[in-house]
C-alpha cells in the first residue's frame, strides 16, 4: 500500500465476482470497499471470515486477508482470528441462512462476548446458493421450491433479536443504498465491540424484491436515541425498514476484557508449572476433606 | 517384629512393632510386580507393589481417601497408578477408586484386590469379587462380610472415629487411609505432612484429621503383615504425579500452546479447567465456548491467524466437530483437537472408558480429509504426544487428533518429570521472505507443504478456504485441480508413515506371538508381555503412536514371523483388528471388549496362556 490514501479500487482482487448481474451483493461490496479506503485499513491486517453462500464468496474479491469457511461457522473463527491477534481489523460475512438458520446459535455469545468484529449480513431473504428456498427470514406466506403453498413461519427480527442479544453496535443498510452503507461499515469497524449489519441485499434471481425494498425504506429518524435500548427495541419491533444506525453502547470488548486479565495474572512457564505436580510435594488434588 | 504365627500369610494379633524393618525383607517374585506368592507358605515377604481398592457411595469420601493415598504414596516415593470408577451422577451412585503402589516401575493399576477397603455394604456385593485369593478387606462396622473371609477382614469403625475424633463425618477419609497405611505397614509421615500442608492455618482442624488418621491405623494395623510393602529405594530422578489430562495439557504449553477453547464434557473437562487457571499465566488464551463447533472454529481462527491452538472433547464432541475437520484438512490449517474417548454409542456411557472413536477419528467427516491420528500409551506418553501433534500440525498443516480414554485422561500416575530442555518447536513455514508476487498459498512443492500466509504478513495474502482452489486459493474445480489438491494433502504426511513416527514397540522385534494395541492398553499388555517372555514364549507388543497414517510396514515386519496376532482394544465392533486386516493384509486374532473397563495385565496374559494351551 502506497503512503497515498487508499483508492476502493486498490481493494480489488483479480478475481471477478461471480455473482449475478444486478445481485444486490456487489452494492455491499462497493460500499466495503469504499468504507475501507475511508478507513485507509492495511489490507495486510485486515481479515474478512465469510460462511458459505452466494454472499460467503466476498473474501475471494477483495485484497485482503480471507478465510472462507463452513456453512454458518464465521463468527467463531472470526472470534479466533481475533482473539489470537488483537491487531487485526476482522470483518465476518454471510447470508441469512448462513447467519440465522444454520449458524444462529453462534450469534448470541459473539454479541454477549463483544467481540471486537463487525459482522456483515447480506439479507436476500431467501437461499440464493442453494437456488432460492425459504430462509429464516423469509416473510410469512412466501412461496419458495420447499414452500410451494407458501411460507408457514414467522421470520426473524434480525435487528430486534441483536438488540436483545446485546450487541453493542446494531445497524442496517441497504445495498442499494451504498453511500449510507459504507458509512455505517465505516462506524462499525470504529465501533470497539461487536457490530452487527444487517444489509438488505436483493437476490435478483430467485426473490426479487429491489423495487418494493427501495419504496420500504426510510431513514432512521433523526431524533432515535441510539443510546436508549428501549428506543432501539421499538424501533427494530416497527419493522425493519429504517436504515441507520439502531442501537449503539460502549462496554469493554472481550479482548479488553482478557488483556485486563493477563495483566493482572502471574506469569508463569512449564516448568513452573510442573513443579506443582512434583511428587514428593505433594500435588494439588482433593485433597483431605476439611472437617 | 512380625508374628511368625500367620496364617496364609496373615498376621494375626498386634505385634508389628518392628513394621519399619520390612525393606530389608526378601521380595517375593512371581506373577505381576509380585502380587502374588509361590514362596514358602506362609513366610512373610514384603511385596513390590500392592493394589487397594476403594469402595462406597460417591460423596461418601472414597474419591478423596484415593486421592490422599496417591498423593502419599507418590510423596512417600513409590510409583503409583490409579484408576476408578464413577457414576455419571454427581452425588449418589457406587464409586470406586484403585491405587497400585510399587517400589519399581509399574505400567498398569493391577487387577487382584490386595485390599479392599468398603465403606458399605454395597461396596463388598460389587467388589468381593476382584480379591485376590490372598485379598484382606477393611470395612466399615455394619457391612456384613460372610465368615469365610473373617480371617483376613476386619472392621474399622469409619463413621464413628471420623466424628468422635475428626470432629465429623468428613473425616471417614482419613480414618480409611489410616487404616490402609495400617494393613500395608505405610509410613503415615507422608501423609501427616500432606494435611498439615492443607491445613496450615488451621491447627485444630489438622490435629483432629491426624488423630482420625492414627486412630484408623490402630484399626488396620490389626491386619499388618503379609500386605507390606517393600520400602520404597531413594531415588535422585525428580518424579511428578500427574493424570494423562493433565500430561496433556502441560506437554502442549511445552509445545508452545496460545489458545485453547474447549466445550465441557466428561472426561475431557479437566483440561479446560486447568488451561483456564494456567494458560493466562504464560500469556495465551482460553475460552470455554457454546459448543464443540465452535471451540473447533475458533481454534482454526486463532491458528489461521498464527497462533498453536488446540482444543479438547470426547465422542460427542468430536461427532459435532467433524465437518471442521475436513475445513482444516482442506483449507490446510494445523490444530490440536485431544479427544478423550468414552463409552458410546451416542451419550453412551460418560463416566467409562472405551477405545471406540478410532475409525470416527481416522475417516470421520465427509469428503476423505487428511488428518493425522496419534494415540499415547502412557500418562508420560500424553506430554510427548501433545509435544509431537503440534509438531506434526505444524509441520504439515493438518489437524492432529490425540485419542485418549476415561482411563488414561483420568488415571493418576508418578512418572519422570518430563525435561523441557529436550522439546523441540517446529516453526510453521510462512511467507516470511517471499515477494508478494511470487506467493501461493497452497502451492504444490517437493514436500507439499505450502507457505502459510500469516494475518500482518504483507505477502501472504491469501483466502484460505474449503472450497476446491488452485495454488492461490482461488476456487476451481476441474480434475487436474481437484486430483492435483488431493495428492498434494495426503502426501504431505508420508514422513509420518515412513517412519518418522516413533512408534512404542516392547519385547521381541519379530516374535511368534504378536500383540498389536494402542493407546491406554499398553501398561498391561506390557506387564503381560513380560511375564509371557519371563515364562519362555516368544512374544513381543507392537504400539503404533500414530495410527494415521497407519504404518503398514512396520507392522507387516513386526508380524513377520507369527503364528498368532493378538489385538486387543476396548470397544465392541473391533475397529484396530479390521484396520490391521485391511491395511496389511494379515490374519488377526481380535479381542475386543466392551464392559466401559480397561484391560488388565491378568486378562491379557489369560488371553496369550489360555489360548496357547487350547491351540
Ligand atoms: C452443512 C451445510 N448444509 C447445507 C449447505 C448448502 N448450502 C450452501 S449455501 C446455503 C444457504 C445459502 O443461503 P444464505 O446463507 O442466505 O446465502 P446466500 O446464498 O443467499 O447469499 C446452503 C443451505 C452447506 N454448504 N453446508
Ligand atoms: S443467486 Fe441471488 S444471491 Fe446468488 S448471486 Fe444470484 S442474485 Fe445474488
Amino acid at each position: 500500500m502506497s503512503v497515498e490514501t487508499p483508492k476502493p479500487k486498490d481493494y480489488k482482487s483479480d478475481l471477478k465476482p461471480i455473482w449475478c448481474p444486478g445481485c444486490g451483493d456487489f452494492g455491499v461490496l462497493a460500499s466495503l470497499y469504499r468504507a475501507f479506503a475511508e478507513l485507509e485499513l492495511d489490507p495486510a491486517k485486515t481479515v474478512i471470515v465469510s460462511g458459505i453462500g452466494c454472499s460467503s464468496r466476498l473474501p475471494g474479491f477483495v485484497k485482503t486477508y480471507g478465510f472462507h469457511t463452513l456453512h454458518g461457522r464465521p463468527l467463531p473463527v472470526a472470534m479466533g482470528v481475533k482473539l489470537a491477534n488483537p491487531e487485526l481489523t476482522v470483518i465476518a460475512v454471510g447470508g441469512d441462512g448462513d447467519g440465522f438458520a444454520i449458524g444462529i446459535g453462534h450469534f448470541p455469545h459473539a454479541a454477549r462476548r463483544n467481540i471486537d468484529i463487525t459482522y456483515l449480513v447480506m439479507d436476500n431473504e431467501i437461499y440464493g446458493l442453494t437456488k432460492g428456498q425459504v430462509s429464516p427470514t423469509s416473510a410469512v406466506d412466501h412461496k419458495a421450491p420447499t414452500t410451494p403453498w407458501g411460507n408457514l413461519e414467522t421470520p426473524i427480527n434480525t435487528l430486534a433479536f441483536a438488540v436483545a442479544c446485546s450487541a453493542s453496535f446494531v445497524a442496517r443498510g441497504a445495498s442499494f443504498n451504498t453511500k449510507a452503507l459504507t458509512e455505517l461499515i465505516v462506524q462499525g469497524v470504529e465501533h470497539p465491540g461487536f457490530s452487527f449489519i444487517d444489509a438488505l441485499s436483493p437476490c435478483v434471481v430467485f426473490h426479487n424484491t429491489q423495487d418494493e425494498w427501495k419504496n420500504l425504506v426510510t431513514d432512521v429518524a433523526p431524533d432515535h436515541d441510539v443510546a436508549d435500548r428501549t428506543q432501539a427495541f421499538d424501533l427494530a419491533l416497527r419493522g425493519g425498514f429504517s436504515l441507520g444506525v439502531v442501537y449503539r453502547e460502549r462496554r469493554p470488548t472481550l479482548n479488553e476484557r482478557y488483556a485486563q486479565l493477563l495483566g493482572a495474572a502471574k506469569t508463569s512457564d512449564v516448568d513452573a508449572m510442573l513443579d506443582a505436580f512434583t511428587a514428593r510435594e505433594g500435588v494439588a488434588m482433593g485433597g483431605p476433606a476439611a472437617s | 517384629m512380625l508374628c511368625a504365627s500367620s496364617v496364609r500369610g496373615w498376621s494375626l494379633g498386634f505385634a508389628n512393632d518392628g513394621r519399619r524393618t520390612l525393606a530389608a525383607r526378601r521380595p517375593r517374585s512371581s506373577g505381576f510386580g509380585a502380587a502374588a506368592g509361590d514362596d514358602h507358605e506362609g513366610a512373610l515377604v514384603a511385596r513390590h507393589s500392592v493394589v487397594i481398592r476403594l469402595a462406597g457411595e460417591s460423596g461418601e469420601g472414597v474419591i478423596s481417601s484415593g486421592d490422599i493415598l496417591t498423593q502419599a504414596a507418590a510423596r512417600g516415593g513409590y510409583w503409583t497408578q490409579t484408576f476408578r470408577t464413577y457414576p455419571a451422577e454427581i452425588k449418589g451412585g457406587p464409586c470406586m477408586y484403585q491405587v497400585r503402589m510399587g517400589d519399581r516401575k509399574i505400567y498398569s493399576h493391577g487387577r487382584e484386590v490386595d485390599l479392599l477397603v468398603c465403606f458399605n455394604q454395597e461396596a463388598w456385593d460389587l467388589h468381593h469379587d476382584a480379591l485376590g485369593s490372598e485379598g484382606a478387606i477393611l470395612y466399615d462396622t455394619g457391612v456384613d462380610i460372610p465368615d469365610e473371609y473373617a480371617e483376613r477382614a476386619r472392621p474399622v469403625r469409619m463413621e464413628q472415629l471420623a466424628k468422635e475424633l475428626g470432629g465429623s463425618l468428613r473425616a471417614k477419609n482419613m480414618v480409611a487411609v489410616g487404616a490402609v497405611s495400617g494393613v500395608i505397614d505405610f509410613d503415615t509421615a507422608p501423609i501427616e505432612e500432606l494435611v498439615l500442608r492443607r491445613y496450615a492455618h488451621k491447627q485444630g482442624v489438622a490435629d483432629a484429621n491426624i488423630a482420625a488418621l492414627h486412630a484408623g491405623e490402630a484399626e488396620g494395623g490389626d491386619l499388618s503383615g503379609a500386605l507390606a510393602i517393600v520400602d520404597p529405594v531413594e531415588v535422585e530422578e525428580d518424579r511428578v504425579l500427574m493424570s494423562g489430562n493433565q500430561a496433556l495439557a502441560l506437554g502442549a504449553v511445552a509445545a508452545g500452546l496460545d489458545y485453547f477453547a474447549g466445550y465441557p464434557i466428561t472426561p475431557a473437562s479437566d483440561i479446560l479447567e486447568w488451561l483456564s487457571a494456567k494458560l493466562p499465566q504464560t500469556g495465551g488464551i482460553t475460552i470455554q465456548c457454546e459448543d464443540e463447533i465452535a471451540s473447533l472454529s475458533s481454534v482454526l481462527g486463532a491458528s489461521y491467524a498464527g497462533a498453536k491452538a488446540m482444543t479438547a472433547t470426547s465422542g460427542p464432541g468430536l461427532s459435532l466437530m467433524s465437518e471442521l475437520l475436513g475445513l482444516a484438512g482442506a483449507a490446510e490449517i494445523p490444530c490440536v483437537i485431544v479427544d478423550a474417548q468414552r463409552g458410546g454409542p451416542s451419550t453412551g456411557l460418560p463416566t467409562k472408558t472405551e477405545q471406540s472413536d478410532l475409525a470416527h477419528a481416522l475417516y470421520g467427516g465427509h469428503g476423505e480429509a487428511p488428518r493425522v491420528v496419534m494415540a499415547p500409551v502412557s500418562v508420560a506418553d500424553c506430554f510427548w504426544a501433545a509435544v509431537d501433534a503440534f509438531n506434526f500440525a505444524e509441520r504439515f498443516q493438518v489437524p492432529v487428533i490425540i485419542l485418549t480414554d476415561q482411563g488414561l485422561a483420568t488415571r493418576m500416575e508418578v512418572i519422570e518429570r518430563p525435561d523441557t530442555s529436550a522439546v523441540d518447536r517446529w516453526p510453521r513455514v510462512t511467507a516470511e521472505g517471499i515477494a508478494a508476487e511470487d506467493y501461493k498459498r497452497y502451492e504444490y512443492t517437493e514436500d507439499s507443504v505450502s507457505p502459510m500466509g500469516i494475518p500482518g504478513q504483507p505477502s501472504g495474502q491469501h483466502v484460505a478456504t474449503g472450497i476446491e482452489h488452485d495454488e492461490y486459493g482461488n476456487p476451481g474445480y476441474t480434475p487436474e485441480i481437484h486430483v492435483g489438491m488431493q495428492r498434494k494433502r495426503w502426501a504431505k504426511l508420508d514422513p509420518l508413515a515412513d517412519g518418522l513416527a516413533n512408534h512404542v514397540h516392547h519385547g521381541e522385534e519379530q516374535p511368534e506371538i504378536a500383540i498389536i494395541g494402542f493407546g491406554s492398553t499398553y501398561g498391561s499388555v506390557r506387564e503381560a508381555v513380560e511375564r509371557a517372555a519371563d515364562e519362555g514364549l516368544s512374544i513381543g507388543m507392537f504400539y503404533p503412536r500414530v495410527l494415521g497414517p497407519f504404518p503398514v510396514e512396520r507392522v507387516r515386519e513386526f508380524t513377520d514371523n507369527a503364528r498368532r496376532v493378538i489385538v486387543p482394544e476396548v470397544n465392541f465392533t473391533g475397529q484396530l483388528a479390521r484396520l490391521v486386516r485391511g491395511e496389511c493384509g494379515i490374519s488377526v486374532d481380535g479381542r475386543a471388549k466392551s464392559d466401559g473397563l480397561p484391560f488388565t495385565a491378568e486378562d491379557i496374559y489369560e488371553l496369550i496362556v489360555v489360548q496357547e494351551v487350547t491351540a
